[in-house]
């Protein structure tokens, strides 16, 4: 890990743009900010077989080792992009250049990096455009902000395109939604042909290839995961528990992000999970399961390009359609959220089985149970599709009162909520959480207006920016999120920050320790199992004495 | 001398031919660029159960379908909606942010007062004016009647606006470091057409008679006689020069974004993923990921990953799934 110094300084820079156009070579590479690439283990796997990764490449050595031709390559796989994605062919024409997007990015506010605005961040892939592919930039030169393509460039590229988290808060603000987003993914896709690949995601990309999650889990280290979470419940609540994994014939399939099997604070969502399957399981009789072949809800693949996004969530509606499911239910996430809800139905086939395609007929959760009647998915989900967020489900439960709750049991912590970014921009999910929130506790605040919801800031760690060797740029694109959050805990008293996303609860704890902000990291799904009364196993509101952390709930009079 | 004037005449024919085949290309050229995913960026509460409130605002930023998404880009397009929604970042205040809509603003001003500019110059290509054409110029001209010929406010405003738009990406550091050449190329051939322009109105005073017997010659494509092109004003001349080679311009510069921007896959696609597949054309039937199905060839080199279907997964960790089946596929607390 990069040591991260004690104050950040935050320097801006506003060079011309004769000088900007001069690519940065690894000399000017700074720890804290440039990612380690990929080694062959990751990227010459047989299950994750990335060009030219058979080669241990150092980013601060002079010598690449690039392909020999890796010049044609990115010309010709650059054609191809132009052709393949609207997006990033529209987005390389259209900018005018005006700046809205400029101090919306987290990584251009906490590093001051003219190359980390959104629009400049872009500039470095333009310019190759213009000089490769349009007249004028040919003819001009650099006089129409054009260069051609060398090493260098790819040097520059890969410095980048590797400091940026995805989140789209700059194509929210664009006159013409021009997203950083797709010219990054898209260009990392062409660095990945010929060989440069972040070594950080691919460590996760390759794992979930190969065992199923990103952790590189087998399954029963998964189930005994899953089992330890069961007996800290037994504790907790007094009562045994119990859930299902790989089960055949179960009405629901539940994928969560790996991390929620081990990592803290998302532990507590994942306890959370289990009490309130165990409840819906006694009471209506609706069978959830998990699995360990489609033991990822999150994808690392979306980090990387198209065709790992597809690698990766291939297998959920795979194992849906061998289960015999009705319906997908997903876990709290983030970019999981963007790749569930943008790609998942569109990079792979669905599921075919009989159960599947009679629930969507009529998919009224009364269907499986006459006492969920009435909670109607298809009021914006069809069989096209087939997945519903937990917390979407959890605010149904409760809008029709299915489940009972006990806000009170959450009176020792006053939450704020970080909505997470793929989540705001990329779903569109606002609401539901904070219906949630405010229905299993007491105490809620919320953060500045231009920091939360479809505007709110990354917690610059999303994108496969969550690597170690990133972090002093993490504790520096995390200022923002951090300056909003000092605000509510000053003001407030807020002592938790509540977020359905597992970069984040990975991400908070380091940085709220860094920034020196006293407040605990969680999910609303930790709440929700800390309300939850478990009725129909016979819990009154009043006997559960600890939260799912161990801590107790009312103090000793 | 006269012949050589004739280049005038000529002139538009060949800017608008150029605008025209220009445009058409970037369009079709763009159409043709496939779109594998729908990525609107939601900017709203999306659609969800009816319980939940969706404001008018949450209708067109997260758009349910087909329709919300026109009506979407019908606001980003007339009333630039995302620039409405700026921000400035004040990290020296604990990082506050404030609304700024200045550019929105005379982003509006400038755009719309072009607009009503181009229309009112409908009245030098029509013989009689079309009354709406009169209209406007009497609505434009009532604020500035006092004076003679009255002082129409959208020549005036557009020249602030453009000195605004030009002056932040002189004056602030951030905006001059961002902006190309052709940033000021384009700001500057308008600079020249309005200013030029407005000195023909208000302070030369050109004879327009012959600016119009030259515009109405254009239209219907009947040569002007010696006389009237010897007569066009030199000032005229550079006005109406800059405006054919503006013309001419836009199709390879980034004034296209009028055009692109109805292109924008964040923009017009509607937030309805969970309703309706949408099918990538270049990978309709992904049964098996493309890397496992063909693999990424590259330089005539193929690099496949192995598939991992249950089958395989299955025979790799045999024992600790047959584990789990013996216990019935269900996870207990130990004893």
């Amino acid at each position: 890990m990069s040591e991260v110094p004690e104050k950040l300084e935050i320097k801006q820079r506003f060079p011309l743009w004769k000088k900007w156009l001069k690519p940065i070579t690894e000399k000017d590479y700074k720890p804290g900010f440039y990612s380690y690439m990929a080694l062959p283990k990751q990227v010459n796997s047989d299950f994750f077989k990335m060009p030219f990764g058979d080669v241990v490449r150092e980013p601060l050595e002079k010598d690449w080792k690039l392909p020999e031709n890796w010049k044609d390559i990115i010309l010709k796989e650059m054609k191809d992009t132009l052709e393949k994605n609207r997006a990033f062919k529209v987005f390389m024409d259209i900018c005018v250049r005006c700046g809205a997007c400029a101090d919306k990015c987290h990584y251009y506010l906490g590093t001051g990096d003219p190359k980390n605005m959104p629009v400049m961040r872009a500039e470095t892939v333009r310019s190759i455009y213009r000089y490769h592919f349009t007249p004028f930039g040919r003819i001009f030169g650099e006089w129409a902000g054009a260069r051609p393509l060398t090493e260098d460039v790819i040097k520059e590229w890969y410095y980048y395109m590797y400091q940026c988290s995805l989140c789209r808060r700059c194509s929210l603000f664009c006159p013409y939604g021009i997203d950083t987003a797709e010219i990054v993914w898209w260009t990392r896709r062409l660095l990945s042909r010929i060989g440069i690949n972040q070594r950080f995601m691919c460590i996760s990309i390759e794992a979930c290839s190969r065992t199923g999650n990103h952790l590189g889990l087998y399954a029963g280290g998964m189930a005994g995961a899953i089992q330890q979470g069961l007996e800290e419940l037994k504790d907790i609540t007094g009562f045994e528990l119990h859930t299902y994994i790989n089960k055949k014939g179960a009405d629901a399939l539940f994928v969560a992000p790996s991390a929620d099997y081990f990592a803290t604070p998302h532990w507590y969502v994942m306890l959370g999970y289990l009490l309130l399957f165990n409840e819906l399981e006694e009471r209506y009789g609706i069978t959830i399961t998990w699995s360990t072949y489609a033991s990822e809800g999150g994808n690392f693949g979306t980090f990387h390009s198209y065709e790992a996004a597809q690698l990766l969530n291939s297998k959920i509606y795979k194992e849906a359609e061998r289960l015999g499911v009705k319906f997908i239910i997903g876990g709290e996430c983030g970019h999981m959220w963007r790749d569930k809800h943008q790609f998942i139905n569109t990079m792979n086939t669905l599921p075919k089985n009989e159960e599947w395609r009679r629930f969507w007929d009529d998919p009224d959760l009364g269907q499986i149970s006459g006492g969920l009647k009435g909670i109607r998915l298809d009021e914006y989900i069809s069989g096209e599709h087939g997945w519903i967020h937990i917390l979407e489900l959890v605010a149904a439960l409760i809008k029709h009162k299915k489940i009972d709750l006990d806000k009170s049991r959450n009176d020792h912590w006053k939450a704020t909520y970080h909505d997470p970014c793929n989540v705001a921009r990329g779903m569109g999910m606002l609401e539901e959480p904070r219906y949630v929130i405010k229905n299993v506790m007491n105490h809620f605040y919320e953060m500045p207006e231009h920091t939360i919801r479809e505007k709110t800031y990354c917690c610059g760690a999303g994108g496969g920016m969550l690597a170690d060797e990133l972090m002093e740029l993490r504790m520096r694109g995390v200022m923002p999120r951090m300056m909003a959050l000092r605000y509510v805990v000053k003001k407030y008293g807020v002592n938790i920050m509540l977020t359905p996303c597992a970069i984040d609860k990975a991400q908070f704890p380091v940085a709220v320790e860094y920034w020196k902000i006293p407040v605990e990291i969680g999910g609303p799904m930790e709440m929700v199992g800390n309300a939850l009364v478990l009725t129909a196993l016979g819990e009154k509101p009043e006997d559960r004495k600890y939260d799912l952390r161990g801590t107790p709930i009312r103090e000793e009079e | 001398m006269s012949e050589i004037m004739y280049i005038f005449y000529i002139l538009p024919y060949v800017a608008f031919a150029i605008f025209i085949v220009g445009v058409i290309y970037r369009i079709i050229n763009w159409a043709n660029s496939a779109v594998p995913l729908k990525v609107p960026t939601t900017a709203g509460q999306q659609p969800t159960f009816n319980f939940i409130r969706r404001t008018w605002v949450d209708k067109i930023d997260s758009p349910s379908n087909k329709f919300w998404a026109f009506i979407r880009m019908l606001f980003e397009v007339f009333l630039f909606r995302s620039l409405f929604r700026n921000t400035k970042y004040y990290v020296e205040k604990g990082g506050k942010n404030a609304d700024t809509r200045w550019l929105w603003l005379f982003a509006m001003l400038f755009h719309y007062s072009l607009l009503i500019i181009v229309i009112r110059h409908l009245r030098f290509f029509t013989n009689p004016t079309p009354k709406f054409v009169s209209t406007i110029e009497y609505l434009d001209g009532l604020v500035g009647v006092a004076i003679v010929p009255p002082l129409l406010m959208t020549g005036v405003i557009a020249l602030v606006a453009l000195a605004f738009l030009w002056g932040r990406r002189i004056f602030l550091a951030k905006e001059r470091s961002i902006s190309l050449p052709s940033d000021h190329l384009i700001l500057f051939f308008m600079a020249v057409i309005l200013v030029s322009g407005l000195l023909m109105r208000y302070i030369v005073k050109v004879d327009l008679s012959y600016v119009k017997m030259f515009a109405l010659s254009i239209i219907t494509v009947h040569p002007p006689s010696p006389e009237v092109l010897a007569n066009l004003h030199w000032l005229f001349l550079i006005h109406f020069t800059f405006v054919c080679i503006t013309i001419a311009y836009l199709p390879f510069s980034k004034v296209m974004h009028f055009a692109g921007v109805w292109f924008s896959p964040t923009r017009n696609m509607p937030n309805d993923n969970r309703r309706k597949r949408h099918v990538n054309p270049w990978d309709p039937n992904p049964e098996v990921p493309i890397l496992a199905r063909v693999g990424i060839v590259v330089d005539g080199q193929v690099f496949k990953s192995k598939k991992l279907d249950w089958n395989t997964y299955y025979e790799m960790y045999k024992d600790q799934l047959d584990e789990i089946a013996e216990n019935n596929y269900t996870i207990k607390p130990e004893l």
